[in-house]
């Protein structure tokens, strides 16, 4: 019985290596092999009862809650299978620890306007969706981590005049509509313009209309990476944006495990892996991982 | 102002050469021929009453003088000139007709005073005072001087009739027509505006005038026209046409309307 | 309240944005409308089928469509850059001049025909018998869908917020990412500006459209 369902396992994780490498075109190269995740066996005895982390280890299914449309953190294509970047890698080593394999699974896209509706009403179990760690967040969902920090930057045509955050002073900014990082760019004198997606943003810069793009460096080195002769990213960041993993307050148990997890992947160089297969390849050095902030006692 | 130029001997004037001329017109809607080879002259001076069943055409004759209606084949001309297809040259055409409908056509927007002063500032180019001051004395002149601030809708019918003709009569037309000008007006109502058209023809006004009103052809009419089913049939003056009329179907017609 | 103790400024602004964007949009709708509609009731063939043909392909377009075409797919072509705001007050002219035009149109169609050739026969050419006849009156008869289509365009301008204009839904949605606690209160103080400004709206029409009765 334990030997049919490890090779099943085996089988699922054959599935995922392929459907990771062939979906990450849009995240940089498809040449480096996605991260190898190891899936507990027999992980619900490892859970105290009338934890959720029992109950799902249980189930052996989990729903995520992440970006589509952030080439190198949270992206699928229309024809993609499963998201990828790193957040999906984070949910994939979250869900390995619980004895869940990539096939079960569930991803649920999430707009910043959701990701509170969704935890609270228990439609996903975890939202790892470039999620900044914010004092208004926790005090309606809990935020563990971060596992990832990145700040804001500006993406301009080649040769622009504008080459950091004190230039952008009158220019027109494009970042998504209510986006923390047009707020913080209309903070600097800029004309901020919202618009739905980084793409369009992208595509508003390319014609001219705005002068810079800006939101998360990360994102937008995928950009600059997919289009090096037009578009390249300037300046220093001038924000802090600690990214979490956001959970239910009904279940504040998640916290610890959700941190003790990823201190793992850190310690085991499974996060690095993780990074170098998502937004590393736009070819920025890996990071050292974040301090993470310790949980609430409950 | 001629309108008012009341020589006693307008009426008996003998009638001048030719103002309006219709020559061999015809016009169809769709496969009906409602007009069919008109020839009409009307003299400067001269009143001519159309007659005859509806359906006949003296309506649709009576609005192809002033190109409310096309023609389709045929000529017409006012004062030797033909009338111009469209555009500015119609629109100075129509200036020189006076139109009086069945139905007023008061503009309902606009005050009594100024649905006279409308054409003579925008098409004649006078100064609003001035034309204020001949609309006054015109409205005075058909006896609706008191209402002239007033709106159209709150004016009786026959009221509003005799606004029309002073709303005519302030372009100084040439020729005056009169689509069935009394046919929508209560019966007591008919005669304040036959009045006024009286008064006009006595004052030497061309007129062309659509009606029944017997008594206003025989009072004022040089000639009447008897058309039906889209031709003319006869025409005479009024007392020889309504005692001795020739064609079978003015004889049927006339006993008619003189018998209900 | 933090929110909106902190930012009733940059609510403010949003809304001016957003009433500048239907007033101007407003003026150039009704212009652009009024004249279709001449176009379409006028006697030149031509014009009246192509003002036909605006109506057809601007009517049946989704406004946001309209809104990308004129963000989007205009910036492509070879012509002078418009400023943001020019681009949406454009977009929300081409779109709502179509409805314009249709409410005009209803207007003409219910003044009797013996306005216009009572107009024709004192003298007065085409354009003065609509400027000072038809028109006029037409306008009385089409304020109430004139109205309902001046409101519909105030609330359209809110298709600006994904197309670079910080308008008042725009804004509505920096406050609800920021806030995620009270975004049911951030919704409401939103919508009731909005209501506030349609509400003042139709109170204008409404007067309107007494004064005019009472002309008559």
């Amino acid at each position: 019985m334990r030997f049919t369902r490890s090779r099943t396992l085996l089988a699922a994780a054959g599935l995922t290596l392929a459907g990771a490498l062939s979906a990450c075109g849009n995240a940089g190269g498809s040449d480096s092999e996605s991260t190898d995740v190891n899936v507990e066996e027999n992980a619900a005895d490892s859970f105290e009862d009338g934890t959720r982390m029992k109950e799902l280890a249980q189930d052996g299914k989990i729903t995520i809650g992440v970006k589509y449309d952030q080439p190198g953190i949270g992206f699928k294509g229309a024809a993609d299978d499963a998201p990828t970047g790193l957040d999906p890698e984070m949910g994939r080593i979250l869900a390995a620890s619980l004895g869940i394999d990539d096939q079960d699974i569930t991803w649920k896209e999430t707009i910043s306007d959701n990701r509170e509706p969704f935890l609270q009403k228990g439609e996903v179990d975890l939202v790892i969706a470039s999620y900044s760690i914010t004092d208004e967040r926790r005090q309606i969902v809990g935020q563990a981590g971060p596992y990832y920090v990145t700040g804001q930057q500006l993406l301009v045509k080649k040769g622009s005049d504008i080459k950091g955050p004190d230039d952008v002073k009158g220019k027109s900014v494009c970042s998504v509509t209510g986006s923390t990082s047009l707020e913080q760019i209309e903070a600097k004198g800029a004309k901020a313009r919202g618009f739905d997606t980084y793409s369009e943003c992208r595509d508003q810069l390319l014609d001219g209309s705005v002068d810079a793009a800006t939101t998360d460096g990360a994102i937008l080195l995928g950009y600059a990476a997919e289009d090096p002769d037009n578009l390249e990213v300037v300046g220093p960041t001038f924000s802090e944006e600690r990214y979490g993993i956001g959970y239910s307050k009904d279940s504040p148990e998640m916290c610890q495990w959700i941190v003790d997890t990823l201190k793992k992947a850190e310690d085991d160089g499974t996060w690095d892996k993780a990074f170098e297969a998502t937004l590393g390849k736009s070819g920025v050095d890996t990071p050292t991982p974040p301090e993470m902030d310790a949980c609430p006692s409950s | 102002m001629s309108l008012t130029a009341e020589s006693p001997q307008a009426a008996s004037r003998p009638p001048g050469d030719a103002l309006v001329v219709l020559d061999h017109v015809d016009k169809w809607f769709g496969d009906l021929h409602v007009l069919q080879d008109i020839n009409l002259s009307i003299r400067r001076g001269e009143v001519v009453v159309v007659i005859g069943p509806s359906g006949s055409g003296k309506s649709t004759l009576c609005r192809t003088v002033n190109r409310l209606e096309t023609i389709d084949s045929g000529t017409i001309s006012l004062d030797g000139r033909p009338l111009p297809a469209e555009g500015k040259e119609l629109a100075r055409l129509r200036a020189e007709v006076g139109m009086v409908f069945q139905s007023f056509n008061l503009f309902a927007h606009k005050s009594i005073l100024e649905n006279v002063t409308l054409g003579p500032v925008k098409v004649r180019g006078v100064p609003k005072a001035e034309a204020e001051e001949k609309a006054r004395r015109l409205l005075d002149r058909v006896g609706v001087g008191a209402q002239a601030s007033k709106y159209p809708a709150q004016l009786s019918g026959g009221q509003q009739q005799r606004v029309a003709i002073a709303r005519a009569l302030a372009m100084e037309p040439k020729v005056m027509l009169f689509d069935e000008p009394t046919s929508a007006l209560d019966p007591e109502m008919i005669k304040e505006v036959l009045d006024v058209m009286v008064d006009l023809a006595r004052g030497g006004m061309t007129m062309v005038v659509v009606t029944h009103e017997m008594g206003f052809a025989r009072t004022a009419a040089n000639r009447v026209v008897f058309m039906s089913d889209g031709q003319i049939v006869e025409e005479n003056e009024p007392e020889t046409f309504f005692t001795d009329p020739r064609s079978d179907r003015a004889k049927d017609f006339l006993g008619k309307i003189l018998k209900h | 309240m933090d929110w909106l103790a902190d930012g009733y400024g940059l609510v403010l602004r949003a809304f001016l944005l957003t009433i500048e964007l239907g007033v101007v949009a407003g003026v150039f709708s009704m212009l652009l409308g009024v004249l279709l509609a001449a176009a379409r009731v006028g006697p030149v063939a031509v014009l009246a089928k192509a003002a036909a043909t605006y109506v057809l392909v601007f009517r049946n377009t989704p406004l946001l469509m309209v809104f990308v075409f004129v963000f989007v797919a205009l910036p492509k072509v070879d012509i002078p850059q418009l400023s943001f705001f020019a681009k949406g007050v454009l977009a929300l002219t081409l779109y709502t001049s179509a409805f314009v035009c249709e409410a005009v149109r209803s207007g003409v169609n219910s003044v009797p025909l013996g306005q216009a050739e009572a107009a024709r026969a004192v003298g007065l050419t085409f354009g003065q018998t609509m400027q000072e006849v038809v028109l006029p009156q037409a306008m009385r008869a089409a304020l109430p869908p004139l109205a309902s289509v001046l409101i519909a365009l105030m609330k359209n301008t809110s298709v600006a917020a994904a197309f670079g204009l910080i308008e008042a839904t725009a804004r509505m949605r920096f406050f609800t990412n920021d806030n995620a606690d009270v975004r049911t209160v951030i919704f409401l103080v939103f919508a009731i500006g909005y209501v506030v400004i349609v509400e003042l709206m139709s109170a204008g029409a409404f007067t309107l459209e007494r004064r005019w009765r009472v002309a008559r």
